[in-house]
């Protein structure tokens, strides 16, 4: 692991010491490269875990993980060049440092063995999340919107820590290699009650949980494009992978401790997809979708079976590259209206006939049409969910729907119809825009040749 | 100051501390502290003002009548069991009141009061010594009568100043206020775990000093007292401005920073001693401590607070405040928690 580890942190001095000119070119090629290091992992065994030190060990459910970071961070950096040009060189040499650092944390937290390890390294993705949030977003509540952002996953995770140190003093290891050996016989007691929900409240905020979701669309909204990408694409798989690690130590007499996150699942789901449909912010519609798929995710991982597993690991990963894509294209609209409103920019087939290419193509993949991954997510899911109880059919029907229907909203919105008066001089769209968003499409599109590398440990 | 009252006062001071650390007799620790506070006092009124008169009064009246009652537990013990030597306090009468001696000095809840009003009216290089070298003395009388104290006290004194630690900051934007709550709060963390495990305490104590030492010498560098003066940091020093981000994030007991290795050593001692919900709490309240922490950074390090449009034309002077060792500082709190497996070679 610290072949990626290394060229990952020696990235930060490649920043600092490039020229001015060729600092863009510079950070993209190399962290594509290390983005190339990682494709050996994708080699597993099928019943045990690559463990490749004492500390980092990679299997089939964190490969992929850590296969959209390092993918992310070049196309991150791509994103972030034209916001970025009028800024002197050493802000934007700090703003890639941070998008690096972050880069670190996560490929460390999802290759971590010990728990405690995890936590710190989950935590610590919060200081340059909130340092490029507060210091580079676009209006004043961006620091209402770290505020929010810090204390809701801090006041979550905090027991948590608590939680994992008295599994360690209990138990006497968190090493996961060991985690899938040990018989939990706990009975029904109030304190394994609390415990599991000081283990999963962090996770559930981090998803986030339709109720603790309000840190969300301020984040994703106030948050600069390379801010939003890695927000939506990697930092609430965080909490997915956390769940679907702590599901296997935890004791399964305690699931009906399940049952108020998978109620406030089910309705969040369709309510946030609801909320989508009334939207005027573009960005705050994806950030709202985002909540409505992973209360998916939520649900699937909270029923424990080996499809749901399969559909939440797909989930996620679809949904991180088809999220962080709509978040470009949503940037790229508001590079050029300086506004988020999604009706000043309407009629843009006309414009910029590729662009509606690539957010047909992203709203194909969001409503889920087959033969997609996010389909594949979503479709284990649902029969999965149906297997667990037959009427959650019902909502998650409803929710399928919806989906479409906001997810062709949002399409028709922008792309179709006469276009305004006032955007008739926008730029064309650049070649690097282009490139961001075919770098998006590829993997998932290429994915669905063979999804099995992204199903994660059950399959 | 003059130079031969300044070394004549800073060695009274440390000496008194030394003479507390190294007694194992009630009435040698009684002078140490007597000799101590009297040092510090002209420290505390180095600039003649009336609001330094008052900080120095207000501090010698709360640390003497410490002095005293640490005093009077010491002889009813002495009534009690005929001994002077300090782990001979095995009356409950005087260990609590002796306790109480003791945090009234530490300024623990509930005798918090003196704090910010002393740390306010005193220069920054007082209130630097104030908060970090006057701790030395009481914890480590503490650490010795560790087995003796009654732990629901020190428990609850604890939770009391985590709590008033988080929220009496929360109000404030003088800086030297700001960093007496602080005290108060961290105070909390190191003697709640004192009954636990006492290396914790001071794992606490030995990474709070350099926090402190770096945040006092940052304030130091820009000569500020004010949260507003201190945004205009990014004006003179933009290089201050990241040093300040972390600092504070460390302070506040964000992990990767070392801030975050107290908290997690004092949850995982606790956790151990199967006490569960009072590390949860302390860990809840110390959000509190985040939050104004966060709130100096978003003012100097993340934003560009608005000042008047003549400040990027100041004079840019070669700085020539005593900050010793800042870089070396500064790595010390912030970056030392890949560290964490040698903090067993405290024990």
């Amino acid at each position: 692991m610290l072949k990626i580890i290394i060229p990952t942190v020696m990235l930060i001095p490649l920043t600092w010491l490039s020229k001015s000119n060729m600092l863009w070119i510079n950070s993209t090629m190399y962290s594509l490269m290390i983005s190339m290091t990682c494709l050996p992992l994708m080699n597993q065994f099928c019943d045990n875990s690559l463990n490749l030190s004492m500390l980092f060990f990679s299997d089939s459910l964190s490969t992929p993980l850590l296969m959209l970071t390092t993918w992310l961070l070049p196309l991150m950096i791509i994103a972030s060049q034209h916001h970025m040009a009028k800024e002197p060189p050493t802000r934007k040499k700090l703003y890639i440092t941070m998008m690096i650092l972050l880069q670190i944390f996560l490929i460390m937290t999802f290759s971590a063995t010990e728990l405690i390890m995890f936590y710190i390294l989950f935590e610590a993705t919060l200081v340059p999340t909130l340092i490029m949030i507060t210091r580079w977003g676009g209006q004043t509540e961006r620091l209402n919107a770290g505020i929010y952002f810090l204390f809701y996953t801090l006041a979550g995770s905090l027991p948590l820590l608590v939680a994992l140190i008295y599994t360690q003093t209990t138990l006497g290891s968190l090493n996961l290699l060991l985690a899938q050996y040990w018989i939990d016989s706990s009975t029904h007691i109030w304190g394994n009650s609390l415990l599991w929900l000081a283990y999963m409240m962090a996770f559930m905020v981090k998803m986030p949980l339709y109720g603790l979701h309000l840190w969300l669309p301020k984040a994703h909204v106030e948050a600069p494009i390379a801010g939003s990408m890695v927000l939506a694409a990697i930092l609430l798989k965080l909490g997915g992978y956390g769940m679907l690690r702590i599901t296997m130590m935890l004791s399964p007499t305690i699931n009906f401790m399940a049952y108020p996150f998978m109620m406030l699942s089910l309705w969040g789901m369709v309510m946030t997809s609801s909320i989508c449909l009334r939207q005027t912010d573009l960005k705050s519609l994806i950030a709202y979708s985002s909540v409505s798929h992973m209360a998916l995710v939520i649900m699937a991982i909270l029923i424990q079976s080996p499809w749901s597993f399969m559909g939440a690991t797909a989930l996620m990963i679809a949904h991180g590259l088809t999220s962080s894509l709509l978040f470009c294209l949503a940037n790229s609209n508001y590079e050029r209206t300086h506004s988020r409103t999604m009706i000043l920019a309407r009629g843009l087939q006309m414009i910029l006939p590729l662009m509606a290419a690539w957010w047909l193509l992203a709203s194909l993949t969001n409503l889920a049409l087959p033969p997609s991954i996010n389909l594949i997510g979503e479709l284990f899911v649902t029969v999965s969910m149906f297997s667990w109880s037959n009427f959650s059919i019902i909502l998650l029907g409803i929710n399928i729907i919806i989906t479409a229907l906001y997810t062709l909203y949002m399409l028709i919105m922008t792309q179709r119809g006469k276009y305004t008066y006032h955007i008739h001089n926008i730029k064309p769209s650049f070649t690097r825009e282009n490139t961001l968003m075919s770098l998006h499409l590829v993997p998932l599109l290429l994915l669905m040749i063979s999804p099995k590398i992204i199903l994660g440990t059950t399959y | 100051m003059n130079p031969l009252t300044l070394s004549l006062v800073l060695t009274t001071m440390i000496s008194g501390t030394l003479i507390v650390m190294t007694s194992s007799h009630w009435f040698m620790i009684w002078v140490g502290f007597e000799m101590n506070m009297l040092a510090i006092i002209p420290l505390l009124t180095k600039e003649h003002n009336p609001r330094s008169t008052e900080a120095a009064t207000k501090y010698f009246l709360t640390q003497a009548t410490a002095s005293m009652l640490l005093m009077m537990a010491a002889i009813t013990n002495l009534l009690y069991t005929g001994h002077w030597s300090i782990m001979k306090l095995i009356n409950p009468t005087a260990s609590i009141m002796m306790t109480m001696a003791l945090t009234m000095k530490l300024g623990l809840s509930p005798f918090h009061f003196w704090v910010p009003e002393v740390t306010q009216g005193i220069p920054l290089m007082s209130g630097l010594i104030l908060l970090t070298w006057q701790k030395l003395a009481p914890l480590s009388v503490l650490y010795m009568i560790m087995p003796l104290i009654n732990m629901n006290i020190l428990l609850i004194m604890s939770l009391m100043s985590i709590a008033i630690g988080g929220w009496g900051g929360l109000n404030q934007t003088q800086l030297r206020k700001i960093m007496a709550y602080s005290s108060i709060a961290h105070m909390g963390w190191m003697l709640a775990v004192l009954t636990y495990n006492p290396t914790m305490t001071l794992l606490n104590l030995y990474l709070y000093i350099p926090m402190t030492v770096t945040t006092f010498m940052l304030l130091m560098i820009n000569s500020t007292t004010t949260t507003t003066s201190l945004s205009h940091t990014y004006n003179k020093l933009p290089l201050i401005t990241t040093l300040i981000l972390i600092t504070m994030l460390s302070l506040g007991g964000l992990p990767p920073l070392t801030g975050f290795l107290p908290k997690w050593a004092i949850i995982q001692e606790m956790t151990k001693n199967s006490s569960i919900i009072m590390p949860t709490l302390m860990a809840l309240l110390a959000l509190l401590n985040l939050y104004f922490y966060t709130r100096i950074t978003y003012t100097t390090s993340l934003t560009m607070f608005p000042t008047a449009n003549n400040m990027k034309i100041k004079w840019q002077f070669k700085n020539s405040k005593q900050t010793m060792s800042l870089p070396l500082m500064i790595t010390i709190s912030t970056l030392t928690l890949p560290l964490a497996p040698m903090m067993m070679i405290l024990d």
